[in-house]
This record gives C-alpha cells, sequence and structure tokens, in this order.
C-alpha cells in the first residue's frame, strides 16, 4: 500500500513536471494544409507540425487546439477563423495549380481529362469540405464535366496526401490534386494538366492563431516563409509565386 | 497507534481518489459528447442523409462481417480449443494479433493483399472482382480488425466446456456433427454471444483500416466513424449527433453482453472475456 502511494505521487509529480516543461516550450507550432507537408520543414526544421485537411485544422483550433500558426490551402478558412476571433488577417504566402493524376501503369487507358467520365473509371477526389476538394468541383464545373466525372467518384478523401496516396498506390484510377503534390511521387504517378482557363484560384493563406502565447515565434515562423529565402524553397517545390508576376507591358 | 490510523487514512483517501480520478476520465468525454448540443438538436440531427446514409452502410457492413465471423470463426476457434497440434500457440498469437495491431496496419495489409496490386489483387482481377472502393473493402475491414475478439472468446468458451460432458455423448451414440450442435454450441452459446457482441460493438467503430482501404463515400463507403470524421471538418454539431448515436448503441450492446454474461452463472462457460486460454 506505501509502495502503492509512493508510485502515485511519483507519477503525479512526474505529470506536474512534465506539464511545466511543455509550458515554457518555446517551439512554434504549425498547422498547416496537408499540401505543404514536404516544403514547411524545410523552411523551418525546428518547429513542430500539423499537417492535415484545412478544414479539420480550422476546426482544430476552433476547438483550442494548441496552434501557434495556421497555413491553409485557400483564403476562406483563415479569414472566417479572423471573422470569429480565432486568427489574425491572414496573408496570402503562395499559389498553387491542379492536376489530373493517374498511376504509372494507366489502368484505366486515360489519356485527356475528358475520359474521366468513361464509365467505370476510377475518380479519387477530397471531400467538398477540404479546400482542395472545393477547387475539384470548380474546375469539373468550368469544364462542364460535374456530373459525368461526379458519377465516377468512388471515394471523397479527407486530404490531398490521401487522394495522391490512392492514386500513387494504383487503387484509383484518376484523383484531382495540386500539381506540387504530383512531384513528390515522381515515377509513380503521370500527370495530365489541366487548362489554365479550367483553373480555380488557388491562394494560400497564413495567419497567426489569437490563443497562441507564442506569438513572437508565430510572427517569425510567418516571416520565414515570407521572405525571399522561404519563397524560393516554395517555388523550388513547384509553388507559385505570391503575387502573380504582371504581364509585361510593351 | 493513532499515527498509523491517520496514515492508513491518508492512503486510503489516495487510493479512492486516485480511483475516482480514473472513473471521471473515462465518463467525462463520454458525458461531454451530450452536453453541446441540447438533445433536441442532437435528435434533429440525426436526420441529415450523411447519418442516416452511414447507419445504414454501418449496419449493412458489420452485420455482414458478423455472419462471415461466426460462419469462419466458430470453427476456427472450435479447432484451436480442441486440439492440441504443433504450432497452436503460434497460431493462437496469430489470430489476437489484429487486436493489437493498429488499424492503419491493418489498412496496409489489406491493400497488400486485396489491392489491385496486391498479392490476391490480379487473381481477383482476373475474376473481375474489384475489391477496393466498395462495400466488400468495408465488410473485410470490419472483419480483420474485429474477429479476433469473437475467436479468441469463442476458444475460452469452448474450452470452458466439461470434456466429459462431450465424451458422454459421444458414447451414447451421438456423432461428432451431432455432438457439436447439441451440446457443444448450447453450452458454449453464453461466451460464443458475448464474444459476438464485442465483436459487433468494435466493428461498428472501425475507423482506419476502412478508410485506407475502402475509402469513403456517403452511402457506399462512408460508415458512421467516416461520416464522423468528414462531419468533423464541416459540421461540428452533426459529428457529435452522431458520436451520440454511437456512444448509445455501444453502451447498449456492452449492456446486453452483461446481461448475457450473467444470465446463467451456474454454467461453466467462461465468466471471465479474457480468461486464459489454456
Amino acid at each position: 500500500m506505501k509502495t502503492l502511494a509512493l508510485v502515485f505521487i511519483a507519477l503525479v509529480a512526474a505529470f506536474a513536471i512534465s506539464g511545466a516543461a511543455a509550458r515554457t516550450n518555446a517551439t512554434v507550432t504549425v498547422y498547416a494544409a496537408a499540401s505543404l507537408t514536404d516544403a514547411f520543414p524545410k523552411i523551418a526544421p525546428g518547429a513542430k507540425f500539423s499537417f492535415a485537411g484545412s478544414n479539420a485544422l480550422a476546426t482544430q483550433i476552433r476547438k483550442g487546439a494548441p496552434a501557434d500558426v495556421f497555413a491553409s490551402a485557400n483564403m476562406t478558412l483563415p479569414k472566417a477563423l479572423k471573422k470569429d476571433g480565432f486568427c489574425s488577417k491572414p496573408v496570402l504566402f503562395t499559389r498553387n495549380t491542379l492536376v489530373v493524376i493517374v498511376p504509372k501503369s494507366n489502368p484505366a487507358g486515360i489519356k485527356k481529362i475528358y475520359d474521366l467520365t468513361k464509365p467505370g473509371v476510377k475518380v479519387v477526389i477530397a471531400a467538398s469540405g477540404v479546400p482542395v476538394g472545393s477547387y475539384t468541383l470548380q474546375v469539373l464545373k468550368n469544364m462542364n464535366l460535374s456530373s459525368g466525372v461526379l458519377a465516377n467518384v468512388v471515394s471523397k478523401e479527407t486530404d490531398v496526401r490521401e487522394v495522391l496516396a490512392k492514386i500513387a498506390l494504383g487503387e484509383g484510377d484518376a484523383g484531382f490534386v495540386y500539381s506540387t503534390d504530383a512531384k513528390t511521387v515522381p515515377g509513380k504517378v503521370k500527370v495530365l494538366k489541366i487548362p489554365a482557363w479550367a483553373q480555380p484560384k488557388v491562394q494560400y493563406g497564413i495567419c497567426t492563431v489569437t490563443a497562441s502565447n507564442n506569438k513572437a515565434a508565430a510572427a517569425a515562423f510567418i516571416k520565414k516563409v515570407l521572405s525571399a529565402k522561404g519563397q524560393k524553397i516554395m517555388r523550388s517545390y513547384g509553388f507559385l509565386p505570391r503575387v502573380k508576376p504582371k504581364p509585361k507591358k510593351k | 497507534m493513532s499515527r498509523r490510523r491517520l496514515r492508513d487514512g491518508l492512503l486510503a483517501t489516495l487510493f479512492f481518489g486516485a480511483a475516482l480520478i480514473a472513473f471521471a476520465f473515462l465518463a467525462l468525454p463520454i458525458i461531454a459528447i451530450f452536453t453541446q448540443v441540447s438533445p433536441g438538436r442532437l435528435v434533429s440531427l440525426l436526420g441529415k442523409p450523411i447519418v442516416t446514409d452511414a447507419l445504414v452502410v454501418s449496419f449493412k457492413t458489420t452485420v455482414a462481417a458478423q455472419v462471415l465471423i461466426l460462419l469462419f470463426g466458430t470453427p476456427a476457434a472450435y479447432l484451436i480449443a480442441s486440439r492440441r497440434f504443433t504450432g497452436r500457440t503460434f497460431l493462437v498469437t496469430l489470430v489476437e494479433l489484429p487486436l493489437v495491431l493498429p488499424p492503419a496496419v491493418a489498412g496496409l495489409g489489406l491493400l497488400a493483399t486485396f489491392g489491385r496490386f496486391g498479392l490476391l489483387g490480379s487473381t481477383l482481377d482476373s475474376l473481375g472482382l474489384s475489391v477496393s472502393f466498395t462495400q466488400t473493402a468495408v465488410v473485410l475491414a470490419i472483419v480483420f480488425v474485429s474477429s479476433p475478439l469473437y475467436v479468441r472468446t469463442a476458444i475460452a468458451a469452448f474450452q470452458a466446456i466439461d470434456p466429459d460432458l462431450v465424451a458422454a455423448s459421444r458414447t451414447l451414440g451421438a456423432g461428432s456433427t451431432r455432438t457439436f450442435f447439441r451440446v457443444v454450441l448450447p453450452l458454449a452459446f453464453n461466451g460464443l454471444a458475448a464474444g459476438e457482441a464485442l465483436a459487433f460493438a468494435r466493428g461498428l467503430g472501425e475507423f482506419g483500416a476502412t478508410i485506407m482501404f475502402a475509402g469513403s463515400l456517403q452511402g457506399v463507403t462512408q460508415t458512421l466513424p467516416l461520416a464522423i470524421y468528414e462531419a468533423f471538418a464541416i459540421n461540428f454539431d452533426v459529428a457529435l449527433a452522431m458520436g451520440a448515436l454511437l456512444v448509445a448503441i455501444s453502451a447498449v450492446l456492452l449492456f446486453t453482453l452483461r446481461l448475457i454474461l450473467s444470465w446463467q452463472p451456474s454454467r461453466r462457460t467462461s465468466p471471465s472475456l479474457f480468461a486464459p486460454l489454456s
């Protein structure tokens, strides 16, 4: 009994100490869109990251998750968080484009995007609440393919990397991802470009979480992302510059 | 004397305090699901298509999985319980392994087996069967993760049967088939039912292997846990409503399990779900 009590007290003490240690930790915690999985750790190797669908992350932040920075694959989610007082005014930090990917073996023999409407093609997209999912719906609408392709959808995944995995594995016949995701699995997928006129405006927004008690580190992280060096790293992963280069006037 | 009493009293307080914290820790998250949204709204949210579709998919796939588990798991459990053979311990470990494996590993294994480019993928493909993204995939995932709960309980139930009763049945002229159905099965019934209730509850909650192997599509492969995950990021209240529903169903299942186990305490079926195997 006595030993048990001692063990119990020791455990409680250990918890208390570890809790105190966690509070004084100054590492910045970044909640970031799944598509940033490869690029962000290169920009700030020391930061802690939680990568998932931006909408899942936004919900977690609303429920009090210990995030310092929120980096979303759209502007809508951080703007909504700002409106409800959960984060600072979001800054556009990068842009992206959508592509269609098919497995290297291309089991459904897809040569162009219009082939996705052929009966029996297994199309994998992200759920409509996920930014890439709503961008996918915009592309389909722009190309007038909504009903044909949506009838072939076999799964709606929770983030873009899940779509990527299902196609890279060859389970699905075709999927919609960001061009930057397709680049992370070279040799496993073939990329079909989506014409510029059908592209949605894919803008990434970043903000400081209001409840963060690590705001200086959060601001420093955002500065790093926006810096010339950070932007160069983003571009090396295929992300587009923050601002569209203006066409030169003649 | 009084110092000793004081010390004992203090230790007892600590002990009960710890127990109280344990109970509160387990109960609070479950109670909290019901406190965030009013009961009336919870019930009204259950009428949403995402919920009703998921409920149908969940029940269809779980029931199909449980039928398979009973049909294939019962003979497997009886074989392990009634025979002594080399490799038996290995087989028991194998059967129990999915119980402790992370569901993500189960998902990987199923993909590597039944996926298009898996071990059996090309065979299935040539038969015109494609498993991934279908309800069959959901059923397979549920069978894989929940059958160990049934099989291990069934093994214990079969082992608890008095071998003299089986021998008596045989000497009285009943064949092995008749003995199994008329003596063994009735005697083991409570244990089998308990194992099945556990497997059913676990199957209903299956998430990781399903989302990896079967994907998630409303009305096809989106079970209640998958729908909760999707709704979580879109409409938290709907997720809560489905969570409350699963809590209620699981509670009823576990309560039924307790009832089954206490119905005939005189029977020699295993009173403990985790009774030693031999």
